[in-house]
């Protein structure tokens, strides 16, 4: 729903300021990510989830089937599980036989129709399928929790409270596939449906059935309930690597429109200029939940961990310097903040928005992108100067013939077309380089426009290989925030920065990497559960295992 | 083979990127393609756009269509599009504008009316049809962006080791 009379807001943190890697690698999931604006909707509809099928064997291999009604549409979750030898599990890209898959089903499939998803689903990529099909996923199990929690109902008792708590999750997805891919339905066919038009809305949906699935997998297999507190922590994990990376380069005005509405809503709480009591007392609750989240947020790569114990000491200190009692106080804490690390700051920034849903919720309707990355042209080369003056400043600074200008080359690799990073210096390749190299075609662009007073398409016709960054660059005027403002091909580029900013706004926590370039999170962790879509289900950001 | 709408522009503008088109032109060239097949014209178009690669109707149409902006009146243009040597290409170039453009064929090529303030989405069609003579020429230019696989990126391109786990 569109505000009717567009509330106070500040403004906006400037897209230089908000859209560098290093503060878009230290975002955290708010209330605005895709995961909670599904949930809320959810609960709204008091949506129930029926389970029609279950065809497992005692070992729980077979395959089951999901039903749910979301804005009036049905959808089936057809899930597989398949008896994996242990020397073939793998999250990457490259793999080609999983513990389970899924498909999302547009209505109710017939038995001919989940015959055909039992047969095709388990081949994933190898396998075409159709438009009835809207996400194609697949999910590796925990080797450390799933057994142990089999073994632990099947022996009486409830498992380890501590490995509860500090794997998250019982299945790991390892791709979500959406849009069209290897045939299922392309998103332009459900994205006016109530429910499914936000962002990643069916993939979201997708998500949050598997996760079900996987506690009534564990359970059967165990013979006995999980506890509800228990049940409520365990997440579905992910494995994302490179492939995520290149989405927020290749889909600019996506990026702007999630950027935009995550700082327009910042910029709505920062114009508060006083809380009542209930409220200032709502922060400090989930503040001190965020200080309980990151002690038990903890992870094996080192210099991560170390990351994270700097962030607990710095998120101890900012907030006892906090005070919600004064005028502007969240435009004064974010002001604080400012002499903190990044993580500290993004934190606050996640947490300023979470008690005001009715100020911004609507927002999320924003998110999408309508029109189809619809800019207007500039007309000749004079124009197109004066925004790259305006706009691009930030791309004219490296020195991108040195080595460590363009150290790194992104490509896509023939094995199963998996996006990845190379070393342009030591590896082939670089000849087939992917155009992500935004940064250093504006800039290549700007020195041949040096002195050129041309029509646009005449300076083109000569000069065509700085298409892309002309069509960048027009876009800036319209979508500021649309552009990573950093050089993607710097040795110094992390692409896990890419990685945690997409995730965190699918509602993604508990980053854990792996390399600069791959990440284990949990999605739903703490998200209602399917029978327990109470209208007060929305309360689950940073959650803490607290059984 | 039946694809989907996002399989077609996507394979298509691989295609052209490995026939020899900048990425712009590749990415122009997949929603154009993508309307082509879907209103049935003649694919011996796309065939012929992309054998003239790194010159033809990929590098031409949109330079064409940037003209005519440049021309406008206000948020209006008005013209003709030479579609010579193009065939039916030019239409489906129209089609595939994000701003609106009424197109319709006439004797001397495409007559285009551009309205630059209002968007234009390309049709929602839910399965385009690709032969398999196609499928196999687009596939064969796509491969050509692909890295050839080696031990090294297969075991750090990604960053996860070969076999991530736990």
């Amino acid at each position: 729903m569109k505000d009717e009379v567009i509330p106070p807001q500040t403004a906006l943190r400037l897209p230089d300021e908000v859209m560098r890697l290093s503060r878009m690698g230290s975002m955290f999931p708010t209330r605005l990510s895709f995961l909670r604006s599904l949930t809320r909707r959810l609960a709204a509809e008091q949506v129930s989830v029926s389970r029609p099928v279950w065809q497992m064997d005692e070992a729980g291999f077979g395959h089951a089937v999901y039903q749910l009604t979301l804005g009036g549409h049905i959808y089936s979750l057809v899930a597989v599980s398949t008896d994996l030898p242990a020397e073939l599990r793998t999250d990457r890209v490259i793999a080609t036989a999983w513990d389970s898959a899924y498909v999302l089903y547009d209505g109710v499939p017939t038995v001919d129709e989940v015959e055909r998803i039992v047969a095709t689903a388990p081949k994933q990529e190898a396998a075409r399928f159709t438009q009835r099909d809207l996400v194609l996923s697949r999910a590796n199990k925990s080797v450390r929790l799933f057994a142990h929690v089999v073994d632990a109902l099947r022996a009486g008792h409830q498992p380890d409270h501590d490995m509860i708590r500090d794997v998250g999750y019982l299945m790991r997805t390892t791709a979500v596939y959406g849009n069209g891919k290897f045939g299922i339905a392309d998103r332009h066919l459900i994205e006016d449906r109530p429910g499914l038009d936000g962002p990643f809305a069916a993939e979201m949906l997708t998500v949050w059935l598997i996760r079900h699935f996987t506690h009534d997998l564990v359970e059967h297999v165990g013979g006995a309930p999980l506890d509800i507190a228990l049940k409520r922590h365990l997440g579905i994990g992910n494995s994302t690597g490179l492939g995520m990376a290149p989405f927020l380069v290749n889909h600019p005005v996506l990026l702007n429109n999630w950027m935009m509405v995550r700082e327009t809503a910042l910029a709505r709480v920062r114009a508060l200029d006083k809380l009542d009591v209930a409220t200032q007392e709502r922060l400090w609750a989930l503040a001190e939940r965020a200080a309980q989240h990151l002690e038990q947020w903890n992870v094996p790569d080192a210099d991560h961990q170390a990351r994270i114990i700097a962030l607990r000491a710095d998120w101890k200190r900012l907030c006892g310097e906090l005070d919600f009692s004064t005028a502007h106080p969240i435009d004064a804490a974010m002001k604080h903040a400012r002499q903190y690390a990044l993580d500290a700051q993004e934190l606050l920034a996640a947490l300023v928005i979470e008690p005001f849903g009715d100020l911004v919720d609507g927002l999320t309707e924003c998110m999408g992108d309508p029109t189809d990355g619809f800019a207007g042209g500039v007309r000749d080369t004079e124009a197109l100067r004066d925004l790259i003056t305006t706009h691009c400043d930030w791309a004219l600074s490296p020195d991108y013939n040195s080595a460590a200008g363009c150290g790194q080359f992104w490509y896509v690799s023939e094995a199963k077309q998996e996006p990845r990073l190379g070393l342009r210096f030591e590896e082939d390749g670089a000849d087939k380089e992917s155009p992500l190299d935004i940064a250093r075609r504006i800039n290549a662009l700007h020195l041949d426009l040096k002195d050129c007073d041309l029509p646009l398409s005449q300076f083109l016709g000569t000069w065509p290989e700085h298409a892309l960054a002309v069509a960048r660059v027009q876009m800036l005027a319209r979508y500021p925030y649309a552009e990573i403002r950093d050089n993607l091909i710097a040795t110094s580029c992390l692409p896990i920065d890419m990685l945690r900013c997409k995730l965190s706004f699918f509602g993604a926590s508990k980053f854990d990497p792996k390399s600069d370039r791959w990440t284990r999170i949990t999605l739903c962790q703490g998200a209602p559960l399917a029978d327990d879509l109470s209208t007060d289900a929305d309360d689950w950001w940073l959650p803490v295992f607290a059984a | 083979m039946i694809a989907s709408a996002n399989e077609v522009t996507g394979l298509a503008a691989k295609a052209a990127r490995g026939a020899g088109a900048g990425p712009q032109q590749a990415m122009e060239f997949g929603r154009a393609a993508l309307c082509h097949l879907s209103e049935g014209r003649d694919i011996a178009d796309i065939r012929a756009a992309l054998n003239a690669l790194p010159e033809g109707p990929i590098c031409a149409l949109p330079l064409a269509f940037m003209a005519l902006t440049e021309q406008a009146q206000g948020d209006r243009a008005d013209e003709v599009i030479s579609s010579e040597g193009y065939g039916d290409l030019a239409l489906s170039y129209a089609q595939a504008q994000v701003f609106k453009v009424d197109a319709v064929k006439v004797h001397a090529g495409v007559k285009v009316c551009l309205t630059l303030n209002v968007p234009q989405s390309l049709p929602k069609v839910a399965r385009v049809q690709l032969s398999d003579d196609l499928a196999q020429i687009l596939g064969t230019l796509a491969a050509r962006t692909f890295v050839p696989e080696s031990e090294a990126s297969r075991r750090a391109g990604a960053g996860a080791g070969l076999t991530d786990n736990d």
